[in-house]
């Protein structure tokens, strides 16, 4: 059964954000960081490994206004799994209430094939691509930051936007996206 | 360095009088030097104990450059065969110097082609490693055709490459070594052959016809690392040691060196060091490291030498005038190259991000920016660096200093500008904090300023090739130059627009944005720009109705400006005849923008037709706000109503009821307004002085009059 | 002294790394304590050599006496080289009774009937295991101690441990370990690993082990509870069920240290088998300085799916860390080795 947007009723003041991560090596932290930052609204997060949701859960489930999707570059079963849960998602969902959240792009190592793929995915989903530092205190907190940045416009917190707004305002756009490897400066003539 | 000369010194005095041979490294010298060809090295205690000895003495304290010399001799002659060759290269650590006999012989005895292919390797890659210690290169330089000849040899082909970069000066540049090295070119298409051709190029461009790709990825490879370890070890032991005779830390700050910092880290500034310690009053060339005034430069300028490694010019200031006023392509190239290198493989692609690495890193941007703003110039590495950087950025990481950077780069031609620029900080700016959006704002702001300054002083000195690099706003017309400017204006009005309405029309976002169009609405007359740009709606209306009188003074001081730009513009328009860039929907929405504020500050007529902001009536009365057309007037606008308030009580000192009103009437509005001006509305103060005086005087300049 | 003993230090010296040289010549009865006192442990160790070199002249120490130091570092370091697991079957009635002191005499008895020059060596370690350090020659040569072969042996336990053996020795060993150990027959059991303890504990099965129930309720507790109500872990029964099952077939707590395990792969291709004759063979290793804790975390993570295939969990099943996979059916392999 497919995560639906709008099949509940949302709660007054609250906002829900689900957190897919296959390994579990940084939602814990982030989830933390969130809850933490957060202040003047309710914030739930809830956390899983991959989707669908187990179904026993799905009553007392309360309406998921964003699906933050966390793709660690180092691994590729990180970007497969994300990939897979995809499709167990509304499509309604996709009307900005999706953000992938990447760790690891800094890393010169790391095949670049991987990164452009799930830049593609993010572009066709029309969702925003947040790179995080998941292995400093700051970075945790910058990336919970901006998923609660995201979440909060998701979640109908932000009288003056909408998730489709923003998204599409962010979102990542491949199509363009120059080849950073050998990235072309023809406008500097070199001497 | 004194007290390490004075110790080798000692030590080759000692290695001279065999009879005070109580130093057991002094005795182990002795035996390698004099060691006969063929003695065996299996089972050879004696060997053993003197290798044990060196080895001691050079991973403690480095070698004294006569040892290098002999050790060098000694393995590369290979007099006793084994391993013992690979041995003794991997313990080459210099104290302070290399001699440059020692390359020189070493170089010579890879002539003799007794040695393998691998230990040949090791010779060059310690060459490389060691390049900037070697005390004088005028030698080396003088057998560069020898060194050229080994290029043939395949497996050593890039380190020779590397080390012919280095020596390469522009007499070094002959036809039949370019012919060679294109033949070699030919057979494969390796980037340090590409490096090494790009760098002839620089050189004489008549000789090298081949076209280079722009941006050339991985050149040389660092061939440091069996060294590297031990000979930052023995560096900073020494470093520490020699701080108190260093006089040439000109500029550059050495940091005590803290002990747990990993080893082989090295996002570091090299210190200056170019050639040798002593100075022949005969050689013609001084090295730079030796100038230590400014006055001593100005005198040399002439017959100085830069240093070996560029990545050091960085550290100083004297260098770095002195790189300015040369205006050596193929040192901009060097540094870049350089530059790019430690950005990338240092920082980028580091694998893990300890905090040890990030404060290196942070001290290393950090001299970066003070050099860019030394040159008043972003290096193209940097900017290469930048753009790839912005895609991966997280928004946090070492942000001050990426931003500053980032207002460092040099014009982007308004083709790229969206791709390179804008989309990666879009994606970042919508999606992070309210202090982010203002310091991306801010951050262009400067960028902004810096291209216009650019602009002003290159249009002043009449195509005078200011820029250091010879790279950037020199190969840009001025209408790309203005596409440019416009692109970015305009961004910033997209951005602030949405950003406003994200963060509840923020003040402090509200000012940054403002803090913008101060610096836009004065291109013309401040900066030379024919262009004129008005702000959004977006931005314009919200600061209007701002709750802080600190935005709305500021807007007003910019409708100011940008009536005095277009004044003049218009004058200029009429002078010369020349059609000008100003378009009439500017001047339009000028007027429309200045009938706004009128109307809305000083008339009471808000949200009256033709004023900007047209509500209709039933939405007006729906509010239930009393007279709402006068709730924007200078006496009860959110931002000035406590103003009035205090003037309401200055007047009417006995008044227990508040009647803002009575301000309205006659001349207590033009006191009020005086009393305004007063308080420090120095924006307020122009815009009505210019608005209301000229409409009486002198209509003819009016550009409200003019569409 | 002569020389070949002198090689023999100076190599045994060579292997023990500086740090743990002191404490190693500390159990050393052979030099006295004033003379340990005089050795210079600061110095290079070309140079502690010597002054070693010239003590042992001095207390005319032989070839017994130096191979001894190699043994004390050998069984106070056994994770060098690789350790070979075999087992001894068929035991007859003497064989729970044999005391260590029997077994000792009639081991170096067999051997040296086997085979003429052998040097045998052995120690009795706290634990009770036996250490036996052979140095073979053959019936030309003296026996070379550069080389020698470990073994480790707790009577009363039918396992042996082997370390340094060569296929030419192998069947004297074997032969003399049945003899004197009054067993019928020797078999390997398919296990090697660097760490000797490693080995005992997941044959004698002395490691926590986790068996199926119907009702986990133990593990449930063991699950963190979320520090924030607003923080919820969705699949918190998945995750219980595939830590049950990784325990169930990894264990618990501290898992023995296995580096490798192999996978021998024989099989036919069904649908061509007019076109090949040759089985097709192929090799899968796994790898890791901790192989069960790596496999566990798989499996407890969902990187693997659950439950787990029973090619790993044979592992610690069976004690054993090479296997040979053939098809069902006659004549296709000779490789010893019982299928899976």
């Amino acid at each position: 059964m497919s995560l639906k947007p709008f099949n509940k009723l949302p709660e007054l003041n609250t906002a829900n954000v689900l957190l897919v991560e296959n390994e579990a090596l940084f939602q814990e932290k982030l989830a933390d960081a969130i809850v933490l930052l957060e202040n003047n609204v309710n914030v739930k997060v809830r956390l899983a490994r991959s989707l669908p949701l187990p179904l026993e859960n799905a009553e007392n489930r309360p309406r998921i206004d964003l699906v933050a999707f966390i793709v660690h570059l180092n691994s590729e079963q990180s970007l497969l799994s994300a990939e897979a849960s995809l499709k167990h998602l509304d499509s309604g969902y996709f009307l900005g209430k999706v953000c992938f959240l990447v760790t690891g792009a800094r890393c010169g190592t790391l095949p670049y094939e991987r990164l452009t793929s799930l830049k593609k995915m993010a572009a066709t989903l029309n969702s925003p691509l947040l790179m995080a530092e998941d292995k400093t205190a700051e970075g945790v907190n910058a990336a919970a930051q901006r998923v609660l940045a995201v979440l909060r416009v998701a979640a109908g917190l932000v009288p003056t936007a909408t998730g489709l707004s923003l998204s599409s305002l962010t979102r990542c756009t491949v199509a363009k996206d120059p080849d950073w490897q050998n990235e072309d400066r023809s406008h500097l003539n070199q001497p | 360095m004194g007290f390490i000369c004075d110790r080798s010194l000692r030590v080759s005095k000692n290695a001279r009088k065999k009879s005070e041979a109580g130093d057991p490294f002094v005795l182990a010298l002795n035996y390698l030097s004099t060691v006969e060809e063929g003695t065996p090295w299996k089972g050879n205690d004696a060997l053993e104990r003197h290798m044990a000895a060196v080895e001691r003495v050079a991973l403690g304290q480095g070698l004294p450059p006569e040892a290098i010399s002999v050790l060098l001799d000694f393995a590369l002659s290979l007099r006793i065969r084994g391993t013992l060759c690979v041995r003794v290269l991997k313990i080459l650590i210099p104290a302070s110097v290399v001699p440059q006999d020692a390359v020189i012989l070493g170089v010579s005895w890879l002539c003799v082609g007794k040695m393998t292919v691998s230990a040949q390797a090791m010779f060059l890659r310690w060459v490389l490693t060691v390049f900037d210690l070697i005390d004088a290169k005028d030698q080396l330089r003088a057998i560069y055709g020898f060194i050229f000849s080994f290029l043939t040899e395949q497996s050593l082909c890039p380190y020779v490459c590397h080390l012919l970069y280095l020596l390469t000066r522009k007499e070094s540049v002959r036809p039949y070594r370019v012919r060679r090295l294109l033949e070699l070119q030919k057979m494969g298409r390796q980037p340090f052959l590409m490096h090494l051709l790009a760098l002839y190029k620089v050189f004489s461009p008549e000789l090298v016809t081949l076209s280079f790709p722009s941006n050339m990825k991985g050149g040389f490879k660092n061939h440091n690392s069996t060294w590297k370890a031990a000979l930052s070890t023995v560096q900073r032991r020494n470093n520490v040691q020699v701080t108190s005779d260093l006089h040439l830390t000109f500029g550059l700050k050495q940091r005590p060196v803290s002990k747990k910092r990993k080893l082989n880290s090295h996002l570091t500034v090299p210190a200056v060091r170019s050639v040798p310690l002593r100075v022949s009053s005969s050689k013609k060339a001084l090295p730079l490291e030796q100038v230590w005034a400014f006055p001593q430069l100005l005198e040399n300028l002439d017959r100085i030498e830069l240093p070996a490694q560029m990545g050091s010019m960085l550290g100083s200031s004297l260098a770095l005038h002195y790189m300015d006023c040369l205006r050596d392509n193929s040192a901009f190239l060097r540094l870049n190259f350089w530059l790019g290198h430690a950005l990338h493989e240092e920082f980028l692609f580091r694998r893990e991000a300890g905090s040890q690495n990030m404060e290196e890193a942070t001290r290393f941007l950090n001299t970066l920016i003070s050099t860019q703003r030394l040159l008043q110039e972003g290096f193209s590495g940097t900017e290469v660096f930048l753009f790839r950087f912005l895609r991966v950025w997280d928004g946090s990481l070492l942000r001050p200093q990426v931003l500053a950077l980032l207002s460092d780069i040099p014009v982007v031609p308004s083709s790229r500008i969206d791709l390179l620029l804008f989309e990666p900080l879009m994606q970042l700016f919508f999606t992070s904090s309210l202090f982010f959006k203002c310091s991306v704002i801010e951050c262009l702001n400067s960028m902004l300023l810096k291209w216009l300054t650019w602009h002003s002083v290159y249009a002043l000195e009449d195509g005078l090739d200011i820029s250091v690099s010879s790279q950037t706003p020199v190969n840009m017309t001025l209408s790309g130059l203005m596409d440019s400017v416009v692109e970015l204006v305009q961004f910033v009005g997209r951005i602030a627009t949405i950003g406003l309405q994200l963060e509840g029309y923020h003040t402090l976002l509200l000012s940054f944005t403002l803090d913008f169009y101060q610096t836009v609405c004065d291109m013309y007359l401040k900066y030379d720009l024919p262009l004129v740009l008005m702000p959004p709606t977006g931005v314009f209306y919200p600061a209007l109705l701002a709750t802080s009188p600190v935005c709305v003074d500021q807007l007003c001081q910019i409708m100011y400006r940008y009536r005095t730009n277009l004044v003049s513009a218009k004058r200029q328009e009429r002078q010369t005849e020349k059609p000008f860039h100003i378009s009439r929907k500017t001047y339009r929405q000028f007027n429309q923008y200045v009938v706004s504020i009128v109307s809305c500050l000083w008339n009471s007529r808000a949200f009256q037709p033709d004023t900007g902001v047209e509500l209709g009536e039933d939405l007006l009365a729906g509010s239930k706000v009393p007279e709402p057309w006068s709730s924007f007037s200078l006496v009860r606008h959110p931002a000035f109503l406590s103003y009035a308030v205090d003037f309401h009580l200055k007047c009417w000192p006995e008044r227990k009821e508040l009647e803002l009103n009575s301000i309205k009437g006659g001349r207590r509005w033009e006191w009020y307004a005086e009393f305004l001006f007063c308080q420090g509305f120095q924006g307020v103060k122009e815009f009505v002085q210019s608005s209301f005086s000229r409409r009486s005087s002198a209509e003819d300049a009016e550009p409200t009059s003019s569409s | 002294m002569d020389d070949s003993v002198k090689q023999v230090l100076r190599q045994i010296i060579r292997r023990i790394p500086s740090n743990k040289l002191r404490n190693t010549l500390s159990k050393w009865e052979h030099i006295s304590k004033k003379q340990f006192q005089s050795l210079e442990f600061t110095q290079a160790k070309s140079l502690l050599c010597d002054n070693l070199l010239s003590l042992c002249e001095e207390n005319e120490l032989s070839m017994k006496h130096v191979t001894e130091l190699e043994m004390i570092y050998r069984i106070e370091h056994p994770a060098q080289g690789s350790w070979n697991v075999c087992q001894l079957i068929d035991p007859e009635e003497e064989a729970l009774t044999v005391d260590s002191l029997h077994f000792k005499e009639s081991f170096k008895a067999h051997l040296k009937c086997l085979i003429n020059h052998v040097s045998v060596k052995m120690k009795k370690h706290e634990d009770d295991a036996l250490w036996i350090r052979i140095a073979w020659g053959d019936n030309f040569t003296q026996p070379n101690h550069l080389k020698p072969t470990y073994v480790v042996h707790n009577l009363q336990t039918p396992y042996v441990f082997v370390s340094g053996l060569t296929m030419k020795h192998r069947p004297l060993l074997h032969q003399a370990l049945v003899q004197s150990g009054h067993y019928g027959a020797v078999k390997d059991v398919h296990l090697s690993g660097r760490c000797l303890t490693a080995l005992r504990d997941l044959l004698m099965r002395q490691y926590k082990q986790v068996f199926p129930v119907k009702h986990p309720k133990l593990l449930e507790e063991k699950t963190p509870l979320p520090r924030t109500p607003c923080i919820e872990i969705e699949d918190t029964k998945h995750a219980e069920n595939r830590m049950q099952m990784a325990a169930e077939a990894f264990g618990e707590g501290i898992l023995p240290k296995l580096e490798t395990a192999v996978y021998k792969l024989e099989t036919r291709f069904k649908e061509n088998e007019m076109g090949r004759e040759e089985p097709f063979r192929g090799v899968v290793k796994f790898a890791s300085s901790n192989l069960l804790e790596s496999l566990k975390y798989c499996v407890s993570s969902g990187m693997a799916s659950a439950p787990v295939t029973p090619l790993l969990s044979s592992i610690t099943q069976k004690g054993r860390n090479y296997f040979v996979i053939t098809d069902k059916g006659p004549g296709i392999s000779n490789t010893p080795g019982p299928k899976i």
